[in-house]
Order: structure tokens, then C-alpha cells, then sequence
């Protein structure tokens, strides 16, 4: 573990010298780096190329609706230093379009895909941004904050109603717990 | 039939008192007495195809293998919807996957019957708020009954098919019914969900045609739109090439 030892310390280094990125070591195993927008393919170049960060785990994505801002998270995977880096950025919700990492990290085809499914981020540069697992879906990206899942079921559905007589009587003596558990017959006084 | 009950009847007719009937009863001992031979037949064989949806599933194997062993109740799981009775919906249903249910309840063969096992089939569920799941699946589909519970234990799955077979044997299991004669009311249901193009390959209404079923509500509005757009199926281009035959033939028609 020397050698991973000797390149994590050569990474600290070289993120600390770098501008405009700030990063925070979690752990000797977690690396969190907050990265502007247009850096970040570079950043993630750096980590590929030069860190042995070959494996890219995910792409997760977070709405902040209040500040304007999709929250894109890229967490990569070293094989050799057993550690994880999740580079953080942001970009703007309005238009929501962003490069993609494809050209660098294969697998992100997958990611980007979902994230435009359901946050309607466009990757340009990603082989396939058509639909992916709600195929038949037609309404807006159900993941944004902005999504009123509550609401659309309400419009799209009905509910059964149920008020056979043994609810009725309970719901008419306030309804509850009859027996609290403390009181039950086996609970420990 | 027991045999104390035989005795207990042979009792009663030498008292010299009418038979007690019960409401609904047969009056003539001989009367539908092959309707009752089959629906007794009917609710003893059940093949069940169970649509594996949510985690009520789980609760299916140990129900089906020795330990609840629902073989002794004449149930048996079977691959095909051709040649099922009972389709088990076993969860949550999200709006994809309803689609696949309701083709292939269609592909049954009637009578048929739909068991709804979970909480999730009857009202969502835990799943109420979701945008991609189905709430009540009897909106979509005639359910038979709901075996409510999350997972409901192999007793209460038992407990339930029994159920189900006495309804069956006493002649009120009688859903399937429903869909053909209500049919424009669950195509109106699955239109608002998946919109006004959807179509499935079984013409409902000739069915119900078949099976004596056509009734004031077969047909409606939604069936109307169905009718414009609907596409004729057409047979799949199937093509056998094997080059032994294709010699063969070439030989008898020069020969």
C-alpha cells in the first residue's frame, strides 16, 4: 500500500494546488471535491488518467429548485487506492443541458440516460438520451422537486373506499390502538 | 358428501318431511345437476398463473411446496395463460407492467378468475403516492377477490383460494362476467391511463359475443374510440428456410 500511499498524498497536492476546485478529504478513503462546471471533465481526465480512478460507480443528481441548480455528483472508484472520489458540480436547472462524460467514462452513457429521464438534464455528446425505463411515460421528469407525485396520483387514479361496520364502530370510539402496549397481557412492567 | 350427512337425510325422509331447501336451492333433485358436476369439477382443478409483481411472491413457493401444499386443494401453478383459471397479481403494479397484466388476462380462457394478493393491488399501498404504480386494480381488471396484507402469510393465501372455491362450486365467482359486459367501463379506466391509442390484440367484444356475455355496457364511448383506431392484427410473417426441404420440392417439380 506504499505506492497507494505515495499517489494519494501526490493527489492531495495536486488538488490543493489546483484553482477554483475546493476538496475535502472524509476519510482516507473518501474524497469529496467540489468542482466548477466547466472543470469538471478535466478533473475527472486527472483522476482516470493519472490517479488510477478507472471505475465510474454513478452519476447521481440533485435538484435544489431554490437556488436554480442541478447538483450533479460523479462518484469514481479506484481499484488500486480502494478509494472512493465524488466530485460534486453544479450546473443551471434553466436549460439544464451539460457535456457528457462518455468520451472518458463509457459507462456514464447509462448514467446520463437515466439522470435525463427523470431530471430532464441533456448530455450533449452521449450516444443516447431517448427513453429509458418509463418508457410510457408522457408527463414532466418525475424525480424534480417541482413534481407533484401526490397531485398527478390524485388525477390519474381513484381510490376504493373502505368502511366495512367493525371500522365504523372504532373510528366512532376515537378510533386508535385498543389495547396500548404497555397494558398487553406478555409486555414487561 | 359425508357419510353422517347421508344418514342424517335418509333420517329425515323416512320422518316423512320435505327436504329442508335452502334459498336458491334446486327444488327437483335432477335439475342443473351437470352444472353442479362441472362447477364442482371447475373449482377442484384451478391452474394458476401467477403474475410474480411485487414481494407478495415470496409468500407463493412455501404455499405451493410441501410445507401448505396447495396441490391438495387442486391448485397447480402453470406456465401459460392459455390454460390458466386463476391469474394471481402478487403486488404492486406499476403502469408498465399493468399493461402485460391485462394482456394477458385476455389471453385466458374463460371462466377465469383474478386474485389481487397485497396491499398494493387493493389501494397502492405503501406505493399510494407513486406516479408509476397502479392503485386499484379492479378498476383495470374484474378482481375476484383481495387477499389483503403485506406480505399476507401462506394461511391467509390458502385461506383465501378456499375461499375462492366455494365461490366457484356455488356457482358466484362470477367476474370474468363482468369485464365482458361491463367491458366499455374497463376500457375507459385503461384509456385514461394509457391513453386513447391503446388497444390490445383480443377483440373483447367478439368474445363476449362467443361466451353469451354481450350486455347494454359491452359497448359505449371508449369502445366507439377503440373502433377508430384500431388496427386488424395481422398474422406474423413466418418463413421456413431449410435447405433440404427447398431441394426436395425443387426434385418433385422438375421430376
Amino acid at each position: 500500500m506504499t505506492k497507494g500511499k505515495e499517489l494519494s498524498t501526490w493527489l492531495d497536492k495536486v488538488l490543493s494546488e489546483l484553482e477554483g476546485i475546493e476538496f475535502r478529504r472524509k476519510s482516507s478513503r473518501r474524497l469529496r471535491v467540489d468542482v466548477a462546471a466547466d472543470a469538471l471533465p478535466a478533473l475527472l481526465e486527472l483522476l482516470r488518467g493519472r490517479a488510477s480512478y478507472v471505475h465510474l460507480s454513478a452519476i447521481s443528481c440533485v435538484d435544489w429548485p431554490d437556488d436554480g441548480a442541478f447538483e450533479l455528483v460523479y462518484h469514481v472508484w479506484s481499484y488500486e487506492l480502494q478509494s472512493l472520489v465524488s466530485a460534486h458540480t453544479r450546473i443551471p436547472r434553466e436549460p439544464g443541458v451539460y457535456i457528457s462524460v462518455y468520451d472518458i467514462y463509457t459507462p456514464a452513457a447509462f448514467f446520463e440516460r437515466d439522470i435525463h429521464e427523470m431530471f430532464g438534464v441533456y448530455f450533449e455528446g452521449s450516444p443516447d438520451m431517448s427513453k429509458f425505463i418509463l418508457t410510457e411515460w408522457d408527463g414532466p421528469p418525475p424525480m424534480r422537486k417541482d413534481f407533484d407525485s401526490e397531485a398527478w396520483v390524485n388525477d390519474h387514479f381513484d381510490w376504493q373506499d373502505y368502511n366495512p361496520e367493525w371500522l365504523k364502530e372504532i373510528v366512532a370510539q376515537g378510533g386508535g390502538i385498543a389495547i396500548r402496549p404497555d397494558e398487553q397481557r406478555f409486555s414487561r412492567k | 358428501m359425508t357419510k353422517a350427512h347421508q344418514t342424517d337425510q335418509k333420517q329425515l325422509a323416512r320422518a316423512g318431511d320435505p327436504l329442508p331447501v335452502k334459498a336458491g336451492k334446486r327444488t327437483n333433485p335432477l335439475a342443473h345437476v351437470f352444472d353442479e358436476l362441472i362447477a364442482f369439477a371447475q373449482s377442484r382443478s384451478l391452474f394458476m398463473l401467477h403474475y410474480c409483481t411485487g414481494c407478495g411472491a415470496v409468500e407463493l413457493p412455501p404455499a405451493m411446496t410441501s410445507r401448505f401444499d396447495m396441490e391438495r386443494l387442486g391448485i397447480q401453478p402453470m406456465v401459460t395463460p392459455r390454460q390458466a383459471d386463476i391469474l394471481l397479481v402478487t403486488g404492486y403494479v406499476s403502469v408498465k407492467t399493468l399493461k402485460r397484466v391485462i394482456l394477458t388476462y385476455e389471453q385466458m380462457p374463460s371462466p377465469k378468475y383474478v386474485i389481487g394478493i397485497c396491499s398494493c393491488t387493493v389501494n397502492g399501498g405503501m406505493y399510494w403516492q407513486s406516479y408509476a404504480t397502479a392503485k386499484k386494480l379492479n378498476d383495470y381488471l374484474p378482481v375476484d377477490m383481495y387477499i389483503a396484507g403485506c406480505m399476507p402469510r401462506p394461511e391467509a393465501v390458502i385461506a383465501g383460494l378456499r375461499e375462492l372455491i366455494e365461490n366457484i362450486k356455488n356457482g358466484e365467482g362470477n367476474a370474468w362476467q363482468d369485464y365482458y359486459r361491463r367491458y366499455d367501463y374497463y376500457l375507459g379506466n385503461q384509456q385514461r391511463l394509457f391513453g386513447e391509442t391503446w388497444q390490445t390484440p383480443t377483440d373483447i367484444i367478439s368474445e363476449a359475443e362467443h361466451y353469451g356475455q354481450l350486455g347494454p355496457e359491452t359497448r359505449g364511448e371508449h369502445t366507439a374510440l377503440l373502433e377508430q383506431h384500431q388496427k386488424p392484427l395481422e398474422a406474423l410473417d413466418i418463413k421456413l428456410s431449410i435447405a433440404e426441404l427447398e431441394q426436395q420440392r425443387n426434385w418433385r417439380s422438375t421430376g
